[in-house]
């Protein structure tokens, strides 16, 4: 089980992680929280409390647009896709996150660690 | 099977958004406990173990509620207010007033009260005074309809519907100081029951008017399963 990441520091990482996720396809919040689970390795972790209010306040400001849609069983589900305003957001966001890494990894040499 | 919109609703029951905003986020959540249990239960977990982790998700809603107050619907106390209580309520007055206006120059302008009974004063202000009375509920409902419509609580909703009468009683509630203190006029003093009919005959009997119009549009209290 790895170590749980403090609250603040995934806080921080949410909105680009959902982002980098949708920009592939739109998908419904239990499977955003599933898929960054698993490809984290269960590093980053979404609850309820923090996955929707995210989503909702990425919607709000037009990164992500929303619509519900009857998957195969049936059920209805509220799909999040990216918008335009969104791709053209992630892009600076990997580049901004990218040079954070390396500024830390500099002072803190977290690969060497 | 649990019916996981209830429980979200029930949560969610006090959150400051409208009904549709409001459906949308329980239908969302409830689809998020119904994944959590379904999961849990392909991972070969018992019903219980199951239900026990979504009660861990569960004790988030609230979490989430408020939350979702401040993220997606940035709107402010105040603007909140407005929209359930105070302009609702600015409409229960507008109409109660404008229905006594109604009343008072259709008892006083036409052949509908008899004549036997304008004489007396009493009866007179009992002409426009009844119809007007009956009428009541409708404005009461128009206040209640708007201030649910605007996602108002219980308490909003009752407050925008009596808000003529309360607005009545708290100017009749300032003649008791304003009179005695500020124009040295004890007659009120000495005649308190008088008092205590103005409150009766115009907070009292039309606030329970217009709060039964607002009886049908009270959001419901769900009970926990």
């Amino acid at each position: 089980m790895p170590e749980p990441i403090h609250p603040k520091i995934a806080r921080g990482s949410a909105a680009i992680a959902i982002l980098a996720l949708l920009e592939e396809q739109p998908l419904y919040g239990f499977e955003i929280a599933k898929r960054i689970e698993e490809r984290t390795d269960g590093v980053l972790r979404f609850t309820m409390a923090s996955l929707y209010p995210m989503l909702y306040e990425l919607e709000k400001r037009g990164v992500l647009k929303a619509h519900w849609q009857t998957n195969p069983a049936g059920r209805d589900r509220r799909y999040y896709a990216l918008t335009p305003a969104g791709r053209k957001e992630l892009a600076p966001l990997r580049r901004e996150w990218q040079a954070f890494f390396v500024a830390l990894d500099r002072v803190a040499a977290f690969r060497h660690a | 099977m649990h019916d996981w919109e209830e429980v979200a609703r029930r949560e969610l029951d006090d959150l400051r958004l409208d009904t549709r905003d409001r459906e949308e986020i329980v239908s969302e959540l409830a689809d998020h406990l119904e994944d959590v249990y379904e999961r849990a239960r392909e991972r070969g977990l018992s019903e219980l173990e199951a239900f026990r982790q979504c009660e861990e998700q569960l004790g988030e809603v609230s979490q989430v509620a408020r939350r979702i107050e401040r993220s997606k619907f940035k709107e402010g106390a105040m603007n909140h207010r407005t929209k359930t209580l105070w302009l609702p309520g600015l409409v229960t007055l507008t109409m109660s007033s404008v229905l006594l206006m109604i009343s008072q120059l259709v008892s006083e302008h036409t052949g509908l009260v008899p004549s036997k009974l304008v004489s007396s004063e009493n009866a007179r202000a009992l002409a426009f005074y009844l119809p007007w009375l009956i009428t009541l509920p409708f404005s009461g409902a128009a206040g209640a309809y708007f201030s649910r419509r605007g996602g108002g609580k219980r308490l909003n909703t009752v407050a925008a519907a009596v808000f003529p009468a309360i607005i009545m009683l708290a100017v009749l509630c300032l003649i008791v100081p304003i009179g005695t203190f500020l124009e040295r006029n004890t007659f009120i003093i000495h005649h308190l029951s008088y008092f205590a009919i103005a409150i009766a005959i115009w907070a009292v009997v039309p606030g329970t008017a217009l709060f039964l119009g607002a009886v049908p549009f009270l959001p419901r209290k769900i009970e926990p399963s």
